[in-house]
């Protein structure tokens, strides 16, 4: 495979992903993780795509990667992986992928679901470890 | 391309966020070894053996630093703004208990000690009071 051609999908996806940064940062935008909770999928210093535009047309379902404000600090945004969602109470179980170094819902309980917007979908930094975020369990 | 290079800076940051501590909090902790310091200044009282007395000093001095260090940890992990709404002579209790666990740490004054025990029976309230038991032990705190 030439080097050219296996540049070519990434490339176009960050070009895209530029373009739609452009158009608002109202539905794409781009954020730096910092902590260490979500390791190993995410690392402290990984840049990631996230969009707004799922969550207003379906809740979030269990395995994504979100954004959600901190309950117990305003200001504060989290990032963590659903570990389940409860349709009656319209409210989120939120997980960091290292259970043993992350304060998530375990400590500050489920989160609504309406608090959650943000989804995180692609990685482009390091380019090393670009690339679309997989669904976990 | 300056242009896609800006678009890709991060608007802002989220958090992977661990407290890293456990969120495991109780005044028990610091009363426990307060009560150390109690019992060792009483038995250094009843002593005449110059080299136990020695020991009882230097193993009330660790105790008291410990009572310091435990009160230090709620004062800055557990307790959260909200609570000084709730309890605004906060900051001042832990500061006196703090400088009580001090004057326990250079005397051996029995009343003192006894005196930090109450301080932390006040912090022990507020604990109480603000959801501690459950939001922060394991099962609740044992009975």
């Amino acid at each position: 495979m030439s080097r050219g051609r296996g540049l070519s999908g990434p490339l176009f996806l960050v070009l895209g992903m530029a373009a739609g940064v452009a158009v608002g940062r109202r539905w794409l935008d781009v954020v730096e993780v910092r902590g260490g909770s979500m390791a190993p999928s995410l690392l402290p210093g990984d840049r990631l795509l996230v969009e707004s535009h799922s969550y207003q047309g379906r809740p979030p379902r269990r395995g994504e990667v979100v954004l959600a404000p901190d309950p117990r600090e305003p200001g504060r945004e989290l990032i963590k992986r659903v570990a389940a969602v409860d349709d009656a109470a319209a409210s989120a179980e939120l997980r960091g992928d290292a259970p043993a170094g992350s304060t998530d819902s375990r400590e500050f309980g489920a989160v609504p679901l309406s608090a959650i917007r943000w989804r995180a979908v692609f990685r482009y930094w390091p380019p090393q470890r670009a690339g679309r975020l997989s669904p976990g369990e | 391309m300056l242009t896609i290079r800006s678009l890709l800076r991060p608007s802002r940051i989220v958090d992977a966020h661990c407290d890293v501590p456990c969120g495991v909090y109780d005044p028990e902790q610091a009363r426990i070894e307060a009560e150390s310091c109690l019992r060792i200044i009483e038995k250094h009282d009843a002593s005449d053996d110059k080299l136990f007395r020695a020991r009882c000093i230097h193993v009330k001095e660790e105790r008291a630093e410990l009572v310091k260090n435990h009160l230090d940890v709620l004062w800055h992990d557990y307790f959260k703004p909200e609570h000084l709404e709730k309890y605004p002579d906060l900051h001042d209790t832990f500061w006196k208990a703090s400088k009580q666990a001090s004057k326990v740490k250079q005397s051996l004054d029995v009343a003192a000690a006894k005196d930090l025990l109450a301080m932390i029976d006040t912090i022990d309230e507020m604990w109480k009071a603000t959801g501690g038991p459950e939001k922060t032990r394991v099962n609740g705190r044992p009975s």
